[in-house]
């Protein structure tokens, strides 16, 4: 908890020939993050090679990224399939070799052939756009062209043309554009170029085609359609295998895969001829599981130990080492980066705090109900692992949401009917029950979850800095972060000494040290500390980096900016109650005191209304509450203490789901 | 209340014509700020959006922090909000 899981680095040794047995067991395992190696001649490994991928290799390698093509093809994804019964290794082997090829030609043959289609369909669909100008003239299409003294041409004109020579022209108004054609003597050609160019003339090809234009356009639409149809039918085929061969296919790429990923293990080893050295990194408490299970499938003809860690230099994996109810936050940590191997992890701290605020931003039982209900809906339609985990922070949300609508008394932006709101109101209107809007309550609150959000953040900071830095650096960086404390507090301290607020200390009453003639200002007791603690923390922070200091009016839109949690509240609340107002006060009620044919219909107006405008704040709801709510960690409380960019933990391995081992 | 009437006299209103007027200004001066705000985070909010979506066409992955990235002015127009309930409310 708020510390990544402790790791160590294994150092394994061995005789080539126990390469393949150790990469089996390191890949049953799935917890060896392998540190590669890099051919630089590091100390201590001079001589080293990359190793060499084991036999069988590029026989995998092709039937893998077989597969991968027809899983493409066939737009099939492993995380679309539901997981059925495993199949064994040897099974799926024989399958391999007896299937895929059949499989491979089919849907090749099918795809090539939907390919010839869709290219006949765009061919004919471009003659059908070159002959529809013609379709008004009623010449046969044969007329055009054949002849040897006389040219033809066509195209769009912006007026009629009048010809001085001997010419048969057809002309058939449009309504931007005039559409001609002309047959007339070779030989006058520049005439009737310079008379068609003075009436903005736009050439058009004339088709090489014979008959009357509408049937050639009737004939050509007949043989797409028909065309279109059999694309269709491939698609359906195509459709069958992907049913019929899902299971099969995402398994074999599954096996493959495994065997492909074992194969090539080696390549990030340091190799000689005649030994192998593996190095990575391993989570502590599994150390003597896995050097147990090497040294006993090998018959204790390796070498593996744990090499000292250099926190400072080592690049450490990082592992979330979590409750549950908090895993699914750390979708969140990784959309910002992950937490340094030294560093503290907030994920508990997100997954607890993230939903409260957008609880408190969307606190309304009936938008509670519609995401709970999505959150499990769309679980059908997500499989992947992050996409479950971003639906189980929906959940939490939701929930918290559902519990800050019964605080608030708020459904669908009504009044729960007969439930007053504990402590403080969001009702706009007080006319709906209850008594009006908490404002200026709701606004100190939220800045007051600003201020205890805020002094975490820079306490977590002074924790990361002693824990990470050394010597001087590390004392300055905690004095700083301490100044910061100092500054808002001690700025706080003296705004309690000047005016009174609700639900804030009230300091005005101290004694007196000193009044300031003439404005009839007093400052007391309150202002001096407040004024110490404001002075003593810049100090603190100048000593650090005197650039800082132009960061503190920072303090006060940092904590303000947590007044969103009720701002964007707020103006969900709004929304819901003028979507209530328009449908159900403008449209249903009048209507239904004297119930009539046209009343039935504005009541169904209404009614959609009011199912459009819900959904649509449901919508904002979810971006609203969620991103400020996220927004508020990322750069109001992060930028406190976190740093992140720790690297990926990786073990060699997988996730089996559709194959046995 | 007599200082109230007599400004009253002064500007040739009744006091409630005067309160009135007064919840007007309050209605305006709130719609200014939102309004207002609204227009700057959206100038702000602008550069940012057509960088986000051209990082997030590059790369995916990229999404969520670009999303990120295009809400941080909101926090102008949530100040404006924050000035409009105090004047309406408080």
């Amino acid at each position: 908890m708020l510390k990544a899981k402790q790791m160590s680095r294994l150092l394994i040794a061995g005789s080539r020939d126990q390469m393949a047995p150790v990469i089996a067991e390191l890949y049953r395992h799935n917890l060896f993050h392998i540190e590669e190696y890099v051919d630089a001649g590091a100390e201590g490994y001079e001589g080293f090679k990359i190793g060499t991928p084991l036999s069988g290799a590029s026989e995998k390698s092709a039937d893998l990224i077989k597969i991968r093509a027809i899983a493409n093809t066939i737009a099939i994804r492993a995380d679309d399939v539901d997981v059925g019964p495993s199949c064994s290794r040897d099974e799926l082997q024989i399958k391999i070799e007896r299937e895929l090829p059949l499989l491979e030609r089919e849907v090749e043959e099918l795809t090539v052939r939907r390919s010839r289609f869709e290219a006949r369909v765009k061919e004919l669909d471009q003659k059908i756009i070159e002959i529809t100008p013609f379709s008004d003239i009623p010449v046969d299409m044969n007329l055009y062209h054949g002849y040897k003294r006389f040219t033809t041409i066509a195209g769009y004109v912006s007026r009629e043309v009048n010809l001085n020579i001997p010419h048969e022209m057809h002309f058939s108004k449009g309504k931007d554009k005039n559409f001609l054609v002309v047959v007339f003597p070779t030989e006058q050609k520049s005439e009737v170029d310079k008379a068609l160019a003075e009436a903005g003339f736009q050439p058009v090809p004339v088709p090489d085609e014979s008959g009357s234009a509408r049937g050639r356009i009737e004939f050509y639409s007949g043989e797409t359609a028909a065309l279109n149809k059999e694309i269709q039918e491939i698609n359906k085929q195509l459709e069958n295998v992907k049913q019929k061969h899902a299971a099969f296919l995402v398994a074999c790429e599954e096996l493959l895969k495994a065997e492909v990923d074992q194969t090539e293990a080696p390549l990030r080893f340091a190799t000689t001829k005649q030994t192998f050295v593996a190095e990575g990194w391993v989570p502590s408490d599994k150390v003597a599981v896995i050097t147990n299970s090497l040294v006993y499938m090998t018959d204790g003809k390796i070498f593996v130990t744990v090499v000292p860690t250099d926190l400072e230099h080592d690049p450490v994996p990082v592992e979330y080492n979590n409750p549950d109810f908090a895993k699914p936050t750390q979708v969140l940590m990784d959309v910002y980066s992950r937490p340094k191997y030294t560093e503290l992890d907030p994920t508990l701290m997100i997954s607890i705090v993230f939903p409260i605020f957008f609880g408190l931003i969307l606190g309304d039982v009936g938008y509670g109900l519609i995401l709970l209900v999505m959150a499990y809906g769309l679980r059908r339609f997500l499989k992947g692992e992050e996409g479950r985990m971003l639906l189980d922070v929906l959940r939490n949300a939701s929930i918290s949401s559902i519990f800050f609508g019964i605080v608030f008394s708020e459904f669908l932006g009504f009044a729960i009917p007969g439930w007053n709101p504990i402590l403080y109101s969001r009702h706009l209107m007080s006319e709906h029950g209850g008594h009006g809007p908490n404002i200026p309550e709701l606004l100190v609150v939220s800045v007051w979850i600003g201020i205890i959000h805020l002094t975490l953040g820079r306490i977590l900071g002074i924790i990361n800095h002693a824990q990470q830095d050394h010597g001087h650096h590390r004392t300055q960086a905690i004095m700083s972060n301490f100044g910061w404390i100092a500054v808002m507090w001690g700025i706080l301290i003296a705004i309690w000494s000047t005016v009174m607020m609700p639900l804030m200390p009230d300091l005005i009453g101290l004694p007196v040290v000193m009044a300031v003639l003439g404005v009839g200002f007093n400052l007391n007791v309150g202002h001096f500390v407040g004024a110490a603690l404001l002075l003593m923390g810049i100090i603190f922070i100048a000593r650090e980096s005197v650039l800082e200091v132009i960061e503190l009016p920072s303090i006060v839109s940092h904590v303000l900016s947590y007044s969103r949690l009720v701002a964007v509240g707020l103006s969900s609340v709004a929304i819901a109650m003028v979507v209530n107002f328009l449908s159900i006060t403008m449209f249903i009620e009048p209507q239904l005191e004297n119930l009539s044919v046209v009343g039935v219909i504005i009541i169904l107006f209404g009614i959609v209304v009011f199912v459009i405008g819900h959904a649509l704040n449901t919508a904002l709801g979810i971006l609203g509450g969620g991103l400020h709510s996220i927004r508020l960690h990322y750069v109001e409380f992060f930028t406190k203490f976190y740093k992140g960019g720790g690297k990926k933990y990786v073990p060699f391995g997988m996730k089996r789901r559709f194959t046995e081992e | 209340m007599a200082a109230e009437v007599v400004a009253a006299l002064d500007v040739g209103m009744t006091v409630e014509q005067i309160k009135a007027s007064q919840i007007g200004m309050k209605a305006l001066g709130a719609g200014i700020a939102v309004g207002l705000t609204g227009i700057g985070a959206g100038v702000a909010e602008m550069a940012i959006g057509s960088a986000a979506v051209g990082a997030t066409a590059e790369n995916k992955d990229m999404f969520g922090l670009a999303l990120l990235f295009t809400v941080i002015p909101e926090t102008i127009v949530i100040f404006g909000l924050v000035v409009a309930l105090l004047l309406l409310f408080v």
